[in-house]
């Protein structure tokens, strides 16, 4: 085995140490006689939240370790990906023991995890030292610096670590979006277009729609993991292409877990074959994350639910055919029980005429970024559900229904944000690299700019590499929601990190609408936000890290 | 109707190549390969001429190291539909090329040979000639037209001065220019299809063919920098420094 990854593997000793410290710690706080306690969570929500972060990042290294052991038995192993590993090694081990930033201005400390600030100096690994020490020098970094921009032109920023049909399929996805998308995607975005159809058609016919579909029901049945890699390539071009799938996603993972065979014959070769396009009616004005919260009504009459109530953040809400609707059957139950989820077919709608329906009325919501599909507040008053459309045909299995879309949701959201990441990154490299300054070299020999793009490179690809252990594991039919919650928190907060910094190198035009960067910007805000909340990741991964009996 | 095509494997056109510095040849390690782009209008050519019933089979060829298989495996996923995969760590030269491809004419009896008109790592522009020579079939080289009509073919070509048309007689070779079709994107249902797909493997010696390299390579270097230019004051510095500076009056 190559001395670097013995090196890591063996300061991943010291991590996993820290890591059971502050977990215990953190359980010591937040159980109470056997069991969570939600008041001391709310309270202790900094520590408790810190406790995920840690968890993510020595979930990261370890699958660095894993990603550059396989490469190294192929005998790919390379200089490039050699400080690809080396520098993430020496800068996440340097923030576990000196501070991690859940987002720019809150940073979890050892201290805050109840761990005294010697622990290090006794139980510290010898790697792990030097590996915080010397792992992370200004001559490497200006050497992995060089290195990508060798790989500048064939877009070679590390080896992802591929077999052969999944190479294919990315080389096949980056070409039609270097074709179709990249070009356009700035202009759909400055003049707030929805995506043209043309552009969704080809998606169908390349099998964007039914990839993870099972064949039986005229999909692709393909991986997870395929998925990511797709994901990714799409969301490179535009983060609005690189979402269409998700609800086609998170509809078909409805059916699949919750629909009847009727159903599931009904709908899903339909959305497989991009034919129907769905949306996720979910969110209400007073409540998103708390779900248990909401209030839109369904009543049973006769053969049908009449809906009542105020929907809001509906993506692609007129353009679609068929909404999943999360309403309340039951009214005497306040929480999560009283909740049904509902397949409602409705009528594509247009910009001049949104909701041709009667019984749904609505606007759109204008937005910073993420547009492409748009953002819709809904109406409903009366608008009436065929019984046969409620998911299951059995009332109160909504939220439940709902929560099985959630980690494939968010696996396929952390490759999204990985998608907006590497563009940011490819496109500050770019700008990086042509703008020549006044001594005629450019902004790229200037070290803080390209130890920047060297961050942005080093980051994206542990992400990366966490997304992928989260795929594979849902691929492995393992339950995974603590894969997929540290996956898209950590993927989402990179893509803020590298667009940000991305306009930072592009100076004042990085604040132009025009340079294509101003766009990534706004669309990377997003990814901290939906699906869960960077917030509410963190609290879904404490809570699994601190009730599951310790190993 | 079966067609032949084969292609290569090169650095991928976007890529910029940079010359070892031992100067033995361009730098291939760590950098990325692609399908020659010629390669892939003819895989794209004869999925056509398949789609519209003038051909049954399609049959992709590769000659090279192991990788080639991943550029056979894409022209599987484009829609070819089975492969030959000649392995040699060789680096071959078009006259050795063409003559596998020769002794492949010879066993499977395609109608058609579509190749690119060229590689762009060399830019040799000799293998479908000498194909045709070594094999006496009748060539339509640069064609951006194809049509099958019975036993002929008809290609228009780019030349020069413009667009020439020649009918030939099937089985025949044609090379294909730039301006003959769009390739598609492979989709994911023929990514997946292409890996039950066959690949045949074979050897240079399997066809009786000695691809030593005839022309060895001396050195390989960059092309001079352009140097900036300067602005001259008026017509007699401008004459003064063609003479005595550049020499070229």
């Amino acid at each position: 085995m190559h001395e670097l990854i013995s090196k890591c593997q063996k300061s991943l000793i010291t991590v996993d140490k820290y890591y059971d410290a502050a977990l215990q710690h953190v359980r010591g706080e937040l159980i109470v006689n056997g069991k969570l306690s939600r008041d001391n969570l709310d309270r202790e929500q900094h520590a408790a939240h810190g406790l995920s972060w840690v968890a993510a990042y020595r979930a990261t290294l370890k699958e660095m370790v894993n990603w550059a052991s396989n490469l190294d038995s192929t005998g790919t192993f390379n200089e490039t990906e050699q400080l690809i590993l080396q520098i993430t090694f020496s800068e996440y081990c340097a923030q576990i023991k000196s501070g991690i930033p859940m987002s720019q201005l809150e940073y979890v400390r050892p201290q805050d995890l109840g761990l005294k600030n010697g622990l290090f100096q006794e139980t510290g690994t010898e790697e792990f030292n030097d590996l915080i020490l010397n792992g992370n020098s200004t001559a490497d970094r200006m050497k992995l610096a060089q290195l990508l921009k060798d790989g500048f032109s064939s877009k070679n920023f590390g080896n992802c670590g591929l077999d052969e049909t999944t190479s294919i399929i990315q080389e096949q996805f980056r070409k039609f979006v270097e074709d179709d998308v990249t070009p356009n995607a700035h202009e759909w975005h400055l003049k707030d277009n929805l995506i043209p159809m043309s552009v969704i058609e080809k998606m169908s016919e390349l099998g964007v729609f039914g990839l993870t579909i099972p064949e039986e029901y005229g999909g692709l049945g393909m991986t997870r993991f395929v998925d990511c890699v797709v994901t990714e390539e799409l969301a490179r071009g535009y983060i609005g292409i690189g979402s269409l799938g998700t609800r086609g996603d998170i509809a078909a993972e409805l059916l699949i877990t919750g629909g009847t065979e009727e159903q599931k014959n009904k709908y899903l070769p339909k959305i497989a074959s991009g034919e129907m396009l769905p949306c996720a009616v979910l969110t209400e004005p007073h409540s998103g994350s708390d779900m248990g919260s909401f209030k839109t009504r369904a009543v049973a009459n006769g053969e049908h639910y009449t809906i009542t109530g105020n929907k809001t953040w509906v993506t692609h809400g007129a353009r679609s055919d068929v909404m999943m609707l999360l309403a309340r059957t039951n009214p005497d139950e306040k929480g999560y029980k009283g909740l049904s989820m509902f397949l409602a077919e409705k009528q594509r709608g247009d910009d001049d005429n949104m909701f041709p329906d009667e019984g749904i009325s609505g606007g759109e919501i204008e937005v910073l970024g993420y547009r492409g599909m748009k953002e819709y507040e809904m109406a409903f008053d009366g608008f009436q559900v065929k019984k046969e459309n409620l998911l299951g045909e059995k009332e109160g299995n909504g939220f439940k229904q709902m929560m099985e879309t959630f980690e494939a949701a968010r696996i396929q959201t952390a490759a999204r944000a990985l998608g907006v990441a590497q563009s940011a990154f490819e496109t500050a490299m770019q700008y990086a690299i042509d703008r020549l300054d006044t001594n005629g070299g450019s902004l790229y020999d200037k070290p803080r700019n390209a130890s920047k793009i060297v961050s942005m490179a080093t980051e994206i690809m542990a992400a990366r590499q966490l997304t992928y252990y989260a795929a594979r594991e849902k691929d492995k039919g393992h339950r995974c929601d603590l894969e997929a919650g540290m996956a898209k928190m950590l993927a989402a907060r990179v893509a803020w990190a590298c667009a940000d910094n991305g306009v930072q190198i592009h100076g004042g035009n990085g604040f132009a609408l025009e340079y294509p960067i101003s766009r990534i910007l706004c669309d990377s805000r997003i990814l901290n936000i939906f699906e869960g909340t960077a917030e509410i990741q963190a609290d879904i991964v404490t809570r699994r890290l601190v009730s599951t009996n310790p190993a | 109707m079966k067609i032949l095509v084969p292609v290569k494997r090169v650095i991928d056109p976007y890529v910029n190549i940079r010359v070892k510095s031992d100067q033995t040849g361009v730098e291939t390690e760590n950098v990325k390969m692609s399908m020659n782009p010629f390669c892939e209008i003819a895989v794209e050519e004869a999925i056509r001429l398949k789609e519209a019933g003038k051909a049954e089979e399609i049959i992709a060829v590769s000659i090279g190291n192991q990788s080639c298989q991943e550029t056979i495996r894409t022209a599987l996923a484009m829609g070819a539909d089975r492969g030959i995969h000649v392995l040699t760590e060789e680096k071959v030269e078009p006259i050795s090329i063409a003559k596998i491809l020769a002794k492949i004419c010879e066993s499977e009896s395609p109608g058609l040979v579509i190749s690119g008109k060229q590689a762009i790592d060399g830019d040799n522009n000799q293998t479908g000639q000498m194909l045709a020579a070594l094999t006496d079939m009748p060539q339509g080289t640069f064609a951006s037209k194809v049509e099958i009509d019975g036993d002929k073919v008809k290609v228009t070509r780019e030349i020069d001065g413009g667009l020439q048309t020649v009918n030939l007689n099937m089985p025949a070779i044609i090379t294909t220019d730039l301006r003959l079709n769009e390739p598609r994107y492979a989709s994911l249902p023929n990514i997946m299809k292409a890996k039950k797909k066959p690949i045949d493997q074979k050897s240079p010696e399997d066809y009786g063919v000695d691809v030593t390299p005839r022309v060895s390579i001396l050195k390989v270097i960059e092309p001079p920098k352009r140097q900036a230019g300067i602005k001259v004051e008026n017509v007699g510095d401008l004459v003064e420094k063609l003479k005595n500076e550049a020499g070229v009056i």
